[in-house]
């Protein structure tokens, strides 16, 4: 039958076949490593010019300016650290950021995780309203409201004095973000209807099914949106540059950018004071990678 | 006294009506089951019972106070969840001992107390584990146990069985019979399992679309169903219906004539009164057989229904045949040695005692089916 | 049956109407009262910080003065003002300028960086690590470092430049390429946020379509064209949307680079109401430039809105 004559026939393409696949191999390695390539040079734009900001920190700035600039110095001048310590209001400023995010995430997440259960769980009149209107607000940028809020916090009727460069007058406005609340409401969602049902007749009040089963179960969203603040409070510029101007109330951003000079820059400074900002997060960063990469993800999920 | 009455409950979702109307009381200690097809706002008067959900209108009683506007905790019931909903983060023991520290006891009461449910429901071992470490059937007996340590009023299941595999149920159904013979705590009990239902219940509340069809003894729904839903809802294989007409006969009988069907009945058996008036409006009525009540004629009975066996279904304890009689089929339990082949022609006697016949409206005709007072939905399918 | 006694029958009900109905609302107020302290606490800051100054900010573009003195009411001066500002135009133009260079860019390297993270996964943690770092520094900060990269001295685009022989460039000398130092600080910032967004939205195609697309023959350009990209679309253009109402508000960056410089080349919106606020207190225009920017802000968002409620009417399977 025709078996036989099949078989046959099969061994002379083999060779071809062969050569086929062997090019199909290379073809595929190679865009393996074209792919490598490309993202390699990526990754190395990305992470190069940080590299490139240690050297001027550990040089004089005169240095700088010489041609062609070297790149390794040959001795490690700590001038530059020393000035940014001692010499500028850095340390101040530092502390400032991290009362200043700190407090913010504080008690943003005290706020959002409440208000996140009620909007799902609790069933109130007005609810889909008031879940509208902070959707609505979702994307307010700062810089629509800075002149109202700069008003209230400069004057508010009773106060002897401007909440203007105080704490209270930084943190209190950024207190109310709607994604938040959003994003908690969003996970608060998917507990399951009947435990919070089963704790009411087992008779917990609300608070107590709010502290004793919610917040437990919550905690990677609680987490997450804790990073995700913090991190957005730490870059936040406009409304401390607006609302600090001594210096020993400036946030890092709004101290780093005052070592600008109108005319003259101190580069080796500046440069110092970056990597002394920079360096210890991305340290952080790599230690807690998971919850960074979760917390651009909520943003992501936002939708 | 833990009686739990539910007068006239009417609720409504938007524009769905769950519960219509519905009034029923549960003895103390006894068990009740809501027995229905999903949908039929079973499970939402179990809710209701429990506060979870507020009701539209009527009155909720339990063993005497008002509870309709208290909390659902106050009302001193407990609620076993279809899905159990055993705290994930917290130890078989912390999930029992949850109740009462809500209610403030002291550390040692809560302890003995968790001991004792925990040896009743056989936990003792699993104290310490987490739920997401138990199978199916222990995380039930938590549920269960979690339940029972309040020593509540009441109790209200909500298909606790539905999640565990046909074995499991059987056993488990068994245990909770036990546990219900211990404590003899009133309970309502939601299902849409007929067996469950007619092994465990006292009482059965056969419910449909919102309106409650039926309420009695397992026996008394099985034999005298109220309408054609309660007869066709309970008995595997279901009641068989064969369409035809009524004719009064000279010297007071009635005869029944469907197609190839022509058979005398017994007014000893069926309500006068009505079966005049179905045959004064010439209306379509049903005959209704259990397969259970009719047999194959022997060689030589005459007088049975004429009919051809379709389909033998042999189930190892008995052998259900279909037959294609009186105009549709018609399923038959019989002998399983029985050398019945497919296609053979039989002939269907039945007793007579146990026939009913449903009129247009659907509900029985029989003297000794419960009258419900025609509920609005069923008087509406005669139109 | 019941014996139908002198007693009520059991069903009877014992509240009338209206003491249910009193009843009833005691009830529902007793448990909406827990609910709303929960939401309270949130409501006060959010009412006070951000709904009033909402309002408090369309009030103010009819006003002069009010951050250091009282508010003056001038009606609609200043929308006159800016209408013929040709300053104002400037912003926005360039602002929608940046915004359009930086979106574009930054996606088409973050979908490709997406697409080629998505098919290699060796070693793919290492480069996502890599490019998330830039968001991990302040604008202002990458601003700084991008000094380093744009100095006309000492940055390292000119070093290579005068390595390679050619001549040096007064990055910031030109409108254009001014503009374009921003977005590439900005770019560079944001990239790594980008890719990880495209990587998940293509890690939520389902494999089986893929595959499906595959034994029917198709090859891979034609798989990315005909599978990827309609799936990937609307969650496209809901990151573009997005991605506009972000960029829209770009200011750090051109604080520390350029002051808007050269000659208001890059001035932007926020940067132009910076600036009219609180340097040259030119308060009116500020104001009414705020507001401008607000409905643009707002006419986004409604937008967005309307493309995720029509995405999600086309599958209402999901979400």
């Amino acid at each position: 039958m025709a078996a036989p004559v099949v078989i046959t026939e099969a061994s002379e393409p083999h060779a071809d076949y062969s050569r086929a696949a062997r090019r199909s191999r290379v073809l595929w390695l190679g865009k393996g490593v074209a792919a490598y390539a490309v993202l390699t040079v990526f990754a190395a734009i990305t992470l190069v010019p940080f590299l490139y900001l240690l050297s001027p920190s550990f040089r004089q700035s005169y240095e700088l300016l010489t041609f062609p600039p070297q790149w390794i110095p040959h001795s490690l001048y700590t001038g530059n650290f020393h000035h940014v310590l001692h010499q500028t209001s850095y340390p101040r400023w530092a502390l400032n950021t991290l009362i200043f995010a700190g407090a913010i995430t504080a008690i943003t997440l005290v706020l959002d995780t409440l208000a996140g259960y009620a909007f799902a769980r609790l069933r109130f009149p007005g609810r889909t309203a008031l879940f509208g209107l902070v959707i609505a607000t979702l994307m307010i940028p700062t810089a629509a409201v800075v002149a109202p809020l700069y008003i209230m916090i400069s004057r508010l009727p009773g106060w002897t004095h401007s909440g203007v460069n105080t704490y209270p007058g930084m943190i209190l406005p950024m207190v109310c973000s709607p994604l938040g609340v959003f994003m908690m409401r969003q996970f608060m969602s998917t507990l399951p209807e009947a435990l919070v049902e089963a704790a009411r007749l087992d008779g917990a009040g609300e608070w107590q099914i709010f502290r004793k089963i919610v917040l437990p179960l919550m905690k990677p969203p609680i987490v997450v949106l804790g990073i995700f603040t913090f991190m957005f409070q730490w870059v936040n510029f406009l409304w401390p540059l607006v609302i600090t101007t001594t210096d020993n109330m400036k946030t890092l951003t709004v101290g780093i950018a005052s070592l600008q000079g109108q005319f003259v820059t101190d580069w080796g400074v500046i440069s110092a004071a970056a990597v002394m900002t920079i360096f210890p997060v991305i340290a952080v960063f790599l230690i807690f990678q998971r919850w960074f990469v979760q917390a651009s993800m909520a943003g992501a999920l936002k939708q | 006294m833990a009686e739990i009455l539910i007068k006239h409950l009417v609720k409504t979702f938007g524009k769905v009506e769950a519960v219509k109307d519905v009034s029923l009381q549960v003895a103390d200690s006894e068990f009740l089951v809501l027995l229905g097809p999903s949908g039929c706002g079973k499970s939402t008067i179990l809710r209701v019972v429990a506060g979870l959900e507020d009701a539209d209108s009527g009155e909720i009683v339990v063993g005497g106070r008002l509870v309709n506007f208290i909390d659902p905790v106050k009302r001193n019931v407990a609620m076993v969840f279809q899905n159990y909903a055993l705290y994930p983060h917290m130890t078989v023991h912390k999930n029992i001992a949850f109740p009462l520290e809500m209610a403030k006891k002291t550390k040692a009461e809560i302890d003995s107390a968790v001991r004792r449910a925990a040896g009743i429901l056989g936990l003792d071992e699993l104290l310490h584990r987490l739920p997401e470490q138990l199978s199916g059937g222990q995380r039930q007996r938590v549920a269960l146990a979690r339940a029972i340590v309040r020593e509540p009023q009441a109790f209200l299941m909500d298909e606790p069985l539905s999640n565990l595999d046909a074995q499991l149920r059987i056993q488990t159904r068994l245990e909770l019979i036990q546990l219900h013979a211990r404590l003899g705590i009133t309970t309502m009990y939601v299902t849409h399992d007929q067996v469950e239902a007619m092994t465990m219940g006292h009482r059965i509340a056969v419910m449909r679309d919102g309106v409650l069809q039926q309420i009695g003894t397992p026996q008394d729904v099985y034999r005298r169903p109220a309408n054609v839903f309660v007869a066709t809802f309970l008995g595997a294989p279901p009641m068989n219906l064969i369409d035809g007409a009524l004719e009064a006969v000279a010297g007071g009988g009635w005869r029944f004539h469907g197609r190839d069907v022509d058979v005398a009945l017994s007014s000893g058996v069926l309500s006068p009164p009505e079966l005049q008036h179905e045959i004064e409006a010439h209306a379509d009525v049903k005959l209704g057989l259990r397969p259970e009540h009719i047999r194959i004629a022997a060689p030589g009975e005459d007088g049975g229904i004429p009919g051809r066996v379709q389909f033998l279904e042999p189930v190892g304890s008995d052998l259900y045949l279909t037959v294609e009689a009186g105009g549709g089929t018609v399923q038959v339990r019989t002998d399983p040695d029985s050398p019945l082949q497919t296609g053979e022609n039989v002939s269907l006697l039945f007793d007579a005692a146990r026939v009913h016949v449903f009129g247009a409206d659907g509900h029985n005709l029989r003297r000794d089916a419960p009258r419900v007072e025609a509920p609005a939905e069923l008087v509406e399918a005669a139109s | 049956m019941s014996a139908e006694t002198a007693e009520r029958a059991w069903d009877e009900l014992t509240l009338s109407p209206a003491e249910y109905r009193r009843a009833g609302a005691r009830y529902r107020q007793q448990r909406n009262l827990r609910a709303y302290l929960f939401v309270v606490p949130y409501f006060v800051p959010f009412l006070a910080f951000l709904v009033v100054p909402l309002f408090w900010s369309v009030w103010l573009s009819f006003n002069q003065g009010g951050l250091l003195d009282s508010a003056k009411f001038v009606g609609l001066q200043n929308w006159r003002v800016i209408g013929a500002d040709t300053e104002l135009t400037t912003s926005i133009k360039n602002t929608a300028i940046y915004a359009v260079e930086a979106i574009f860019l930054v996606f088409t390297l973050a979908l490709l960086l997406a697409l080629l993270l998505n098919r290699y996964r060796k070693g793919s943690n290492f480069f996502k690590l890599a490019l998330y770092v830039p968001l991990l520094a302040p604008a202002v900060l990458v601003g700084l470092i991008w000094q380093f990269v744009t100095n006309y001295d000492f940055g390292l685009i000119n070093v290579v430049l005068v390595h390679l022989g050619l001549g040096r460039v007064n990055i910031f000398g030109n409108g254009t390429t001014a503009l374009l130092a921003i977005v590439g600080a900005e770019v560079w910032r944001g990239l790594g946020f980008w890719t990880l967004y495209f990587l998940a939205s293509l890690q939520s195609i389902p494999e089986e379509l893929l595959d499906a697309a595959r034994v029917d023959g198709a090859r891979g350009f034609q798989r990315f064209r005909r599978v990827t990209v309609p799936l990937l679309k609307p969650m496209l253009l809901f990151a573009i949307v997005i991605a506009i109402i972000a960029n829209f508000q770009v200011f750090d960056t051109v604080y520390v680079l350029t002051q808007g410089g050269p000659y208001e080349s890059t001035s932007t919106l926020v940067w132009f109401i910076w600036k009219r606020l609180f340097q040259f207190q030119q308060t009116g225009q500020g104001y009414a430039a705020a507001v401008l920017l607000l409905a643009i802000i707002l006419g986004l968002t409604a937008v967005s809105f309307w493309l995720l409620g029509s995405r999600r009417r086309r599958r209402p399977r999901e979400a």
